[in-house]
């Protein structure tokens, strides 16, 4: 469609411009609600979900008017703009990942052309996690594609270690799970030639490798860096930010300002990385840790309840308007619990699972029983 | 430190307060302070002895008729308007649960109408041939005599969802001449003290055997004690937690548990006449909306029969209304994040789905999912109800029989050859009390809970045999 090839070329020209260059929140207002029209039109359980709120083409005058949808939308429906067929099509295909209940469905997101979704991963990676523009080794421990074909995450890992990755990037897990033994190996080698690297994974995949070896003193040459993922959710045992990046420190030599917490889903064509590397790198170590909206998204926090948006400083849920999810919905409403402060976001964790109390039955506790 | 402001959440008469270490904790949306002691397992042991020491002195021998006399003065200091124990409930309920003012003093009102002394006498005569024989040997059908002993010590457990349920477990335990402890749920953890303290103005020595506190959860050490000291044990709550407490009770106590429960309704054709349907529409909204559909007794989705007067959907409409208006009445309770996010997205995936869903504006007040659907799922509560069109009503009666185990209320409408043909049927697959529409927050004074007894659970009887 011509429509489609002219939002895709305006996307990507505000994406090629980088995450730190000049601002222009005109473009973004404007192509926003292009974005959103044609999505509208397109997107057909996008448009019913739009029609049942009263929302027609002309009554979003602003971005922040756009209809979010929720990410567990994405179980139900193909969100998709264009005609059903071309969910076949797709280039790829990102699925959540089982939820606590079997019978629940994953969601789907299903990607068109990964033009947008390249463009966006790389540039945001490339300024946050090599603001250098070094290359490095990369050691992943996580699956290759072969073995999780439809997660985002390891689409989006294969993807910068392709792009960015020096001799000898590799994965560190496979069918038997994270092969703690060949990665101490390659981080003590590293280490000895002082070689800096770069350790990618989901922080239960770290916190994995450093149980596995209460003993071993595994070292990192200078100018190492780690980008965890998933944060503290979904992890066995409750372990807060800070101490995480504590253990990182001792356990991996790796400074705070090194290690990057990086934060996407399924839904979502782009990441957030935090800012702490990209400022050290220019001479200006942070004051705060948070998560940078790169210029062709924007985040709100909004109330929970009534999903108005918050200011500064309070407690809410994510909303996300990302750009580079040209060919599915742009706004997203996420259960993720979070705070803006100056420069950008923090996560503090999700709003999800919610417990019922007394004798009336949990959801979950339930479909276990019913497995 | 105490400031001498914060509410006592205890009621522990054996400890001298004065030797207590109590702090502060604050309870709910509201952060409600309430002074705690520092419980130790010699101080919670010596407490439950003195309790059961005082139920021997004041309480086993006492007429069954005066106690129902004490117990309702009591409650009545609980329900009656102007009496400062139920002003101070109704202000500070709200805050430590979240549910309005109007919520807590409905459920107040109607618990209370089964804590009165006819209500207390008709449900111990719905158990035993002759409430004296908790007094005295009795003659028994068959021959001989017979009589009931309450247990020298309950222990309840209490869960935080529907206030004053706690009150009704005490006043269980003191009807059978029982001492209690009973250990408070974050949830809820005030109108049990309240209760023991009004019952200690009415009869200082009754309320000296009973003993009330909160710890937090998961305390082995201590809940061993109380297990130790147990002849019975009442435990309200999930699965998970009941099958915790089963695991560890001691062989010699009678346990006594209300798990997971999960209501439905049943709507036959019949009933969706045109003059009828508003009303039942109504009274369905009543129950979806009572305690914010919290309790075991809440219905979680509602089947229609199509074909009458009134369609399904039509009767979702009005359902939806009735909701709106009782918003507006009852306020539903302030939810956590996780709460509120958890009925945007159920939402957000019923109507991908194709679902109907009919919904509160700007928040999650409200929530009627139509879709055709024929299994049973369980709502995530807090107003969110299904209605299900079937052409059938015994398709889903398929559905209840295979949750059966989990069953309790199920309201049903229809003709009455057509209900109590559902009623047998439902009574086989499991269900224990079966409803009108409107009726099923609030059980009568002399239900089956969970089909069980209040009473006869709790005692043992002792035989005189007369060859």
């Amino acid at each position: 469609m011509n429509q489609r090839n002219a939002l895709r070329a305006r996307v990507l020209e505000l994406i090629e411009r980088g995450v730190h260059g000049a601002p222009d929140p005109d473009a973004f207002d404007r192509l926003a609600l292009d974005v959103f029209r044609y999505q509208l039109a397109e997107n057909a359980p996008y448009r019913r979900f739009c029609e049942r709120r009263g929302v027609t083409p002309d009554s979003v005058g602003h971005w922040a008017e756009i209809p979010a949808v929720p990410t567990a939308a994405f179980k139900d429906a193909a969100l998709i703009c264009g005609s059903p067929d071309l969910a076949e099509l797709a280039e790829a295909v990102f699925r959540t990942s089982g939820t606590s209940s079997g019978v629940e469905r994953c969601g789907t997101h299903y990607i068109r052309d990964l033009t947008l979704y390249r463009a966006a991963a790389l540039t945001n990676f490339a300024a946050h996690l090599l603001p250098e523009g070094v290359t490095l080794r990369m050691l992943i421990l996580g699956p290759p594609p072969e073995l999780a074909a439809d997660s985002s995450l390891t689409w989006m890992l294969e993807l910068v270690r392709t792009e960015f990755g020096g001799d000898g990037s590799r994965y560190f897990v496979d069918e038997s799970g994270l092969l703690v033994d060949e990665l101490a190996a390659a981080l003590e080698s590293s280490a000895a030639a002082e070689e800096p690297i770069l350790l990618l994974g989901t922080a239960a995949a770290f916190a994995h490798l450093l149980d596995a070896l209460p003993k071993t003193l595994l070292r990192t040459a200078r100018g190492s860096r780690l980008m965890e993922t998933g944060g503290i959710k979904g992890m066995q045992r409750q372990i807060q930010r800070d101490e995480l990046y504590a253990i990182f420190g001792e356990r991996l030599a790796l400074p705070e300002l090194y290690c990057v917490s990086e934060y996407g889903m399924t839904e979502m064509c782009s990441q957030f990385y935090d800012n702490v590397l990209y400022e050290q790198a220019r001479a200006r170590p942070p004051e705060f840790r948070f998560k940078v909206v790169p210029p062709w998204v924007r985040t709100q926090v909004v109330d929970p309840e009534t999903l108005d948006p918050l200011p500064k400083g309070r407690i809410g849920v994510l909303k996300h308007f990302d750009l580079a999810n040209l060919d599915s919905v742009m706004a997203i409403q996420t259960d993720d619990l979070g705070v803006a402060g100056a420069g950008g976001f923090e996560i503090i964790g999700r709003a999800a699972g919610a417990e019922l109390r007394g004798c009336s039955i949990a959801m979950d506790e339930w479909l276990t029983a019913q497995r | 430190m105490v400031d001498g402001s914060a509410l006592e959440g205890f009621w522990l008469p054996a400890l001298d307060r004065r030797r207590l270490d109590i702090k502060e904790r604050a309870f709910g949306p509201g952060q409600v302070p309430l002074a705690l002691p520092a419980l130790t397992p010699e101080l919670l042991r010596h407490s439950l002895i003195e309790a059961q020491d005082a139920r021997a002195r004041f309480l086993a021998e006492r007429p069954v008729a005066e106690l129902l006399r004490a117990i309702a003065a009591a409650a009545g200091l609980l329900t009656r308007p102007g009496e400062r124990y139920r002003e101070e409930l109704l202000a500070v309920l709200p805050e430590i649960t979240g549910y309005s003012r109007r919520m807590i003093e409905i459920g107040l009102q109607r618990m209370g109408e089964g804590w009165t002394e006819s209500a207390l006498t008709a449900a111990l005569k719905a158990e035993f041939d002759c409430i004296e024989v908790l007094d005295d040997f009795q003659p028994r059908e068959g021959g001989g005599l017979n009589r009931a002993y309450g247990p020298s010590l309950t222990v309840h457990f209490f869960s935080g969802n529907i206030p004053g349920v706690s009150v009704t477990s005490l006043i269980r335990g003191l009807c059978v001449k029982s001492a209690s402890f009973g250990k408070t749920a974050a949830g809820e953890p005030y109108s049990a003290v309240c209760f023991a303290r009004a019952l200690a103005e009415v009869d200082r020595e009754l309320a000296s055997c009973l003993a009330v506190t909160y710890w937090p959860g998961g305390n082995e050490e201590l809940e061993a004690i109380a297990f130790a000291e147990a002849e019975a044990v009442i435990a309200y709550g999930s699965d998970a937690t009941i099958a915790d407490i089963k695991r560890r009770l001691p062989l010699h106590a009678r346990f006594v548990p209300y798990p997971n429960r999960v209501g439905a309704a049943l709507v036959a054709r019949s009933a969706l006449n045109r003059a009828h349907a508003p009303q039942l529409a109504q009274s369905a909204a009543r129950d979806v909306a009572s305690f914010d559909q919290q309790g075991c007794v809440s219905p979680h989705i509602i089947f229609v029969e199509r074909g009458g007067e009134v369609g399904a959907r039509e009767f979702a409409e009005a359902l939806a209304q009735s909701l709106e208006q009782l918003s507006r009445e009852i306020p539903r309770k302030s939810l956590t994040p996780a709460e509120s996010t958890s009925i945007h997205q159920l939402r957000a995936q019923a109507e991908m789905r194709g679902a109907t869903v009919l919904a509160s504006a700007g928040g999650t007040a409200w929530t009627v999912i139509v879709e055709e659907r024929p299994q049973f799922e369980p709502s995530v509560l807090n107003r969110v109800i299904y209605v299900r069109p079937v052409d059938d009503l015994s398709v889903p009666l398929r559905e209840l029989a295979r949750v059966g185990r989990h069953l309790q209320t199920v309201a049903v409408e229809g003709e009455p050859s057509e209900v109590n043909a559902l009623a047998r049927r439902l009574g086989a697959a499991g269900a224990t009390r079966i409803v009108p529409l409107g009726a099923t927050a609030w059980p009568a004074p002399h239900w089956h809970h969970d089909g069980r007894f209040q009473f006869l659970d709790l005692v043992r009887f002792t035989d005189i045999e007369q060859p």
